[in-house]
């Protein structure tokens, strides 16, 4: 096999490289329609099976281009994009309401977007309507107790990587040899927007875990679990992390997991210290006042 | 007190992030928490050479409407366009949390006390979203707000004021959307995407951001109204917000889950067939939506009160 240099626009070979051999069946959740075979080309959903266990998967396609929505292309998250993944996730939950954590089937979100649809019939219907729908099912299917690990393979920008990643258990990010792409603007952007000179963003971005891009300051964050070496390691890693956060799960220690967990993450490895001061203070402020409130 | 009066009959529109915060909750009952006196700033402005303020540019407290308890969130547009950064952000996070261990407490009391008190939380937006100058620690955050507006899914309703200058674009943009009610005024924008950004990215013949009767036909009050992504249009006065969170605090949780534009697979179903729906159509301009709706006199819409303007204009409803 060649080296391989990157893995951006390589959605669904990824699939593959993670699971079980021959096991992806497309759309094939249990429940899941779509109102026709083309609906958000840019988006893959489907169940496989990793180590014998039913998963589903949701992922980034970049190579169709939405035939209805002409801004779609390259990986971006359109509307339909947004519904289909939502959908992807609410006919997982209920495939399996009612079962013990332990059978609750894991949620594999394979990353490799560039963004939200930017156009001007997104912003007439709604676009922020179609990736706050994602987000909300994802945060739904993980309080409900499926494992929900992202990894990203590629590009993970801004709104997109909010919509896609930001509400899993864990992050993980294979690492920025492979052109792995994690932030909200390019410094060029940024520069012009907030009229900073672009030589010294360029210098801050390279010690700056707040400003800075890439997996690695987002891991200083506590944004990204663990960083993968190389696209041969990523399917072991996904493994390891899945029985991880069933674990973590069954001992009831989701405040380890998602959002609120990498904020605790972010503390513990110096990225984001103000946080947790900002957040009890606001407690202490309103237990010297709390009895105006609640017993008015 | 004199205060409070005195601002109840202000546009919001024209009014700062704390004249908000003190204005949407009763006569007095406002108690900021985290104020400007406690000087959590920014620790990443200062490394950029840019001014800080003690409050971070969000205005985050408690207050009363009636006996229930309200968190107010208002963000400040004035100050680096209300972006939200690493202590913004943990103030909306933290006040969030504080309304569920709020619900949680009095959840320990009696039903019939939890239900007469059960909290709210308001949330005034005036954002473009995440603050480019800790752009990593802003766009955490925002997972974080919602992660917590799940959390507080049929517990406490969490309410979107949009009424602001700058309005609810970009991050804020989807959480607005995940909130369960959204009251606007017609001058206030709500979307994800700036007009700026969508004429910067696709050019101007897709969007031309200085047309700015195009912007508000896009994005506006009235247009979300039509959309259903408004659940009410109000006046701009303070009051008028202010009333119209009474409102909702008096609704049963059943009626307010009812209110949501999405958080459920049907209510996905729903936003996919308006999806289907302009996918057809391919609308030009927001008013080819309002027509194929069913408004006929699009210009009319434009020209009516916000009064009028609701006991006419066609909603979309799937």
């Amino acid at each position: 096999m060649d080296a391989i240099d990157t893995m951006i626009g390589m959605g669904r070979e990824t699939i593959d490289m993670i699971v079980d051999a021959g096991s992806f069946v497309e759309n094939g959740i249990p429940g899941f329609t779509l109102p026709c075979a083309d609906y958000g080309p840019g988006a893959v959903v489907g169940s496989a099976k990793m180590d014998g266990r039913v998963c589903t998967i949701v992922a980034n396609d970049a190579m169709p281009s939405n035939p209805r929505f002409p801004v779609v292309t390259s990986g971006i998250i359109g509307m339909e994009e947004g519904y289909k993944m939502a959908m992807a996730v609410y006919r997982s939950i209920e495939a399996d309401a009612g079962k013990p954590l332990a059978d609750k089937r894991p949620l594999l979100l394979i990353v490799d977007t560039p963004g939200n649809g930017p156009g001007k019939v997104e912003e007439i219907v709604g676009m922020n309507k179609a990736t706050g729908a994602y987000q909300l099912a994802l945060a739904e299917a993980r309080k409900t107790g499926h494992p929900v690990l992202a990894v990203v393979i590629g590009r993970a920008i801004s709104g997109a990587f909010l919509c896609h990643g930001l509400q899993a258990d864990q992050i993980l990010s294979l690492s920025d040899k492979y052109g792995t792409m994690i932030h909200v603007m390019p410094l060029t952007s940024i520069a012009r927007i907030t009229k900073q000179d672009i030589e010294k963003l360029t210098a801050l971005s390279k010690t700056n875990p707040v400003f800075a891009a890439g997996p690695e300051f987002f891991f200083r964050l506590g944004g990204v679990e663990e960083i993968i070496e190389a696209p041969d390691a990523i399917r072991d890693c996904v493994l390891k992390h899945i029985d991880e956060i069933y674990r973590l799960k069954a001992e009831r220690q989701t405040d380890r997991l998602g959002p609120w967990g990498r904020g605790e993450l972010g503390e513990e490895r110096g990225g984001r210290v103000t946080r947790k001061a900002v957040m009890q203070r606001m407690n202490e402020q309103f237990a010297a006042v709390a009895d105006r409130y609640l017993r008015a | 007190m004199s205060t409070w009066h005195t601002l109840q009959e202000r546009s919001f529109l024209e009014s700062s992030a704390r004249q908000r915060a003190i204005g949407l909750v009763d006569a007095g009952s406002f108690s900021e928490l985290v104020g400007p006196l406690e000087r959590f700033v920014s620790p990443h402005l200062p490394i950029l050479g840019e001014a800080i303020e003690f409050d971070d540019g969000i205005v985050t407290g408690v207050g009363l409407l009636g006996k229930h308890p309200a968190i107010v969130i208002s963000q400040e547009g004035r100050f680096i366009g209300g972006s939200v950064g690493e202590v913004g952000g943990a103030k909306m996070v933290g006040a969030l949390k504080l309304a569920l261990s709020i619900f949680e407490s009095l959840q320990q009391g009696s039903a019939a006390e939890a239900e007469a008190r059960r909290p709210i939380v308001l949330i005034s937006f005036e954002t473009g979203g995440v603050r480019l100058h800790e752009a990593n620690a802003g766009l955490l955050a925002h997972a974080e707000v919602m992660d917590l507006l799940q959390d507080l899914r049929r517990k406490v309703p969490v309410v979107a004021l949009i009424g602001s200058k700058i309005g609810c674009f970009g991050g804020m943009g989807f959480i607005a959307a995940a909130t369960d009610v959204i009251v606007m005024s017609e001058f206030s924008r709500l979307g994800l995407t700036g007009p700026e950004v969508i004429e910067q990215e696709m050019g101007r013949n897709e969007f031309d951001a200085s047309d700015r009767a195009l912007v508000f036909r896009t994005t506006g009050g009235k247009h979300k109204f039509i959309m259903g992504d408004c659940n009410f249009l109000v006046g701009d006065t303070l009051a008028d917000f202010r009333r119209q969170a009474q409102h909702v605090a008096q609704m049963s949780m059943i009626e307010i889950e009812g209110m949501r534009r999405i958080g459920s697979r049907g209510a996905v179903e729903r936003q996919m067939k308006l999806v289907a729906f302009a996918a057809d159509l391919r609308p030009r301009d927001s008013t080819d939506m309002w027509k194929a709706l069913g408004n006929k006199e699009p210009q009319q819409l434009i020209a009516a009160s916000e009064e009028e303007f609701q006991k006419i204009a066609v909603r979309w409803n799937a």
